[in-house]
């Protein structure tokens, strides 16, 4: 396909033609548990697809003859497991990413590790994905480590799971087996947030159900893998999300430049709009969106952009940019539930800082209230947790940061736990609750709202212009009662 | 405004985000940059990220002295029109032991005048973060590399001991003697790469058109005779031959394809109907099992 002609596809996309190839790339997730053939799946599929140069085929055919692996056939893995340590030991540590195109769309596959020790690379790779696929062996049905993955995926954040159910060939294509299977997932999903789950029965040795039909099913009358995952919506981006940037870097440049750099997590924003810093809760007025290629009229969720405002709000990298309705909470007590990936436990007297969007926070003091039970998936309280668990926790900051809930507002509601003496990343979380807390409640706060402002606003209705003047007064009070010492947050609930 | 589809759009949001993120956490970052078509592509990243201001880092080339000379060229015709700081750092201790890739095995050349001068380079610099081109498409072991991917004191990658990396947020604080290299390009593809290069109009070193060029094929690779230090075998006679290259290293150790894509439309096409993967014409790729792993280990990018 010529250049000219690609443009043209993709433009024919935009314009949903249901034949052309779809812009966005598919991330797609394959995990479950050790041997249940997720290496084989990934290679037959890009065997079959043609995801697989004509170097990488011989390589693989050659090294296949000499290990003589799974009798006379190719063995598929190899085109996955590239570290020497894999092809060693025939297993999967570390996640694996495969780029490759379909006539009618992008993917990458991130291949994720089986084994219980290897949880916190799959826990990385899941982080990353749109749609998981989750295997499991025919012949073994869900096991642990099966509930294991799917709570995984499920606390990341997918809504999207494929149930493999491998090795078909291994139990004479039963359907009795495969129904059983399928309802027994359908029933320990019902703890999940999933949204779609399709089940597909496959051989991914012989290839049934993954590219091609297979003629030894007749009963499935579903889509191939392939189909499904070429036709399946990645993200149904949820619509009217409130506008978040958090800031990377103050940019400066020849005498007066002064720009906030950062991508866009949530939402959108125009030349114009007033944006608000939700930890000093001064606002300010976007005047320009600086690129290299020129300014832009607006910015959505996604782009990497830089802001220049009118007014000098004296922030740096850490604070969330957000639009004045709808804030980020400005938080120093969180609940959230995390996945802990260091081989050391935690341990409430060590030292960690919580890693968000932008910022690094110190942790005061953290605490674990439950785990999940990976043979019932249920909670079960708890205060110690280790690596590979699903606790959920709360943790007291040593000053408060802007958050939002995960559900809400993924990229502003996840965070990483550092390792305050090593700097090694031990757990990653999403946000349940928070609260304005520990520091701030109660009387210490002077909270400037449209009733305790009533005089000085008077003249004021609920227009827009109205409640953005409102804003205006009460800032300039806060800055006043600030510089005096008085500890005041701004509250606009309308 | 470029014309840039929604899918390069988002794969240069996500690498300005990276080179933003490293300039905000790390002290003394550095660029490796070796001219080819992703370092390219790197270069005009960075640019954007922190534009109007220029790149809050230097530029650093290993000069292994065997490159292609329109590399060298290119080089430094770039760092000055952009007027960028460029480092030239060559391992002198193994140009005088008589290093080169005639006398030696790729894996010994390699090893000596790539990866301890990059380890050499990265010392004297003190820097604590290096950008590097490479993305997870072109190898196995590529392929299992993190964004932000750390390494032991002595520069050593442990394959088995990588940190975890979650959602957008890069963790960047380091341990005792740990540095990190740092891969913007991970996630792009090479054709994503042409396609890039093609949509945003950016100039790219010559030897990736094909051209009349003077070469001698041996196992089956060409090779370009790109000055008087070639060393012919007994019965070798260049010849002139219609050829590109789909990667640039070392001129002697790097393979040309015949090809007649004399312009970026017709490289992205041959590239997506593309057999053969890019780095088949690496010769010190294939010179042992895990070969690029190896390397990785002992500090090569």
């Amino acid at each position: 396909m010529t250049l000219a002609a690609l443009e043209e596809t993709e433009t024919v996309a935009a314009a949903a033609s249901p034949d052309a190839k779809s812009e966005a790339m598919l991330r797609l997730l394959t995990c479950g548990s050790v041997d249940d053939g997720k290496s084989t799946l990934i290679g037959r599929l890009l065997w079959d697809a043609a995801g697989v140069t004509d170097d990488q085929r011989a390589a693989i055919l050659h090294a296949s003859h000499n290990r003589a692996v799974n009798g006379e056939r190719i063995d598929f893995s190899l085109l996955l497991d590239g570290l020497v340590a894999e092809r060693e030991q025939g297993i999967t540590i570390d996640i694996a990413w495969r780029y490759f195109e379909t006539e009618r769309r992008r993917f990458v596959i991130i291949d994720s590790p089986g084994h219980e020790q290897y949880t916190r690379n799959m826990a990385t790779g899941a982080s990353h994905a749109d749609v998981a696929i989750l295997l499991v062996d025919a012949r073994h049905g869900v096991k642990r480590q099966t509930r294991r993955h799917a709570a995984i995926c499920n606390l990341v954040g997918i809504k999207k799971v494929v149930l493999a159910v491998n090795k078909m060939d291994q139990i004479d294509w039963s359907e009795a087996r495969y129904r059983a299977i399928e309802a027994d997932f359908q029933a320990l999903a019902e703890s999940f947030d999933f949204t779609e789950i399709t089940t597909i029965p496959v051989a991914a040795l012989t290839g049934a159900n993954v590219v091609a039909r297979s003629a030894e099913m007749p009963w499935y009358e579903g889509p191939t893998l392939l189909d499904h995952l070429e036709s399946v919506d990645p993200k149904a981006e949820a619509e009217d999300e409130p506008f978040r940037m958090p800031v990377q870097l103050v940019l400066r440049a020849s005498n007066d430049f002064r720009g906030y750099a950062g991508t866009v997590t949530s939402g959108a924003i125009r030349v114009g709009d007033r944006v608000v810093d939700a930890r000093s809760g001064l606002g300010a007025t976007l005047r320009r969106i600086a690129t290299m290629d020129g300014d832009q009229p607006s910015a959505k969720k996604g782009d990497a952009v830089t802001l220049v405002l009118d007014t000098d709000l004296d922030i740096s990298r850490g604070a969330v940019l957000s639009e004045v309705k709808r804030r980020p909470v400005n938080a120093d007590v969180i609940e959230a539930r995390l996945v802990w990936l260091s081989e050391a436990p935690f341990d409430p007297e060590a030292g960690y800082l919580l890693r968000t969007a932008t910022d690094l926070t110190p942790v005061t003091s953290m605490s674990v209230s439950a785990l999940v039970d990976f043979e019932t998936l249920a909670s079960a309280q708890a205060h110690a947790c280790s690596v590979n668990d699903i606790a959920d926790c709360r943790i007291l900051l040593g000053r408060s940061t802007a958050l939002d809930l995960f559900r809400d507002l993924p990229l502003t509601g996840n965070f990483v736990l550092v390792s305050a003496i090593d700097g090694a990343t031990v757990a990653g979380g999403v946000i349940s609750w928070v609260q304005t807390g520990a520091a701030a409640v109660g009387d210490n706060v002077l909270v400037l709202d449209r009733a305790r402002l009533a005089g000085l606003c008077a003249d004021l209705g609920d227009s827009p212009a109205d409640l953005a003047e409102f804003e205006r007064r009460a800032q300039e009070v806060a800055i006043l009662l600030r510089s005096a010492g008085v500890p005041v947050l701004i509250e606009t609930d309308q | 405004m470029t014309a840039l589809t929604s899918h390069l759009k988002l794969l240069e949001a996500e690498s300005i985000h990276i080179f933003r993120e490293a300039a905000a956490q790390f002290r003394t970052p550095v660029l490796l940059y070796s001219i080819g078509k992703d370092s390219t592509v790197l270069l005009h990243l960075a640019r954007k990220a922190f534009w109007p201001a220029k790149p809050p880092f230097p530029l650093l080339h290993v000069d292994t002295t065997w490159k292609f000379h329109d590399m060298i060229a290119f080089r430094d015709r770039t760092a000055k029109e952009l007027g960028l700081d460029l480092i030239v750092h060559t391992n002198h201790d193994g140009l005088a032991r008589g290093i080169n890739p005639f006398d030696h095995p790729p894996s010994v050349y390699t090893d000596i005048m790539k990866t301890q001068a990059l380890r050499q380079a990265l010392d004297a610099g003190g820097f604590d973060a290096a950008f590097g081109g490479a993305r997870r498409d072109e190898e196995a072991s590529r392929a299992k590399e993190r964004v932000f991917s750390f390494r032991a004191a002595g520069h050593s990658w442990d394959p088995r001991l990588q940190r975890p990396e979650m959602w957008q947020l890069l963790n960047g604080r380091l341990g005792k003697g740990e540095t990190v290299r740092i891969f913007p390009l991970s996630n792009w593809t090479e054709a994503d790469v042409w396609r890039y290069i093609t949509l945003e109009k950016l100039d790219v070193v010559p030897l990736y058109f094909a051209a009349e060029r003077p070469v001698v094929v041996r196992d089956g690779q060409i090779i370009m005779v790109d000055d008087e230090r070639m060393r012919l075998q007994p019965g070798e006679k260049p010849q002139m031959r219609r050829v590109r290259f789909r990667t640039l290293g070392c001129y002697p150790l790097t393979a040309a394809i015949e090809s007649e894509a004399s312009d970026l439309d017709s490289i992205v096409t041959e590239t997506l109907e593309a057999r053969v993967s890019e780095r088949a014409g690496r010769l010190i790729d294939h010179d042992q099992a895990g070969a690029m792993e190896m390397k990785k280990r002992e500090g090569y990018f």
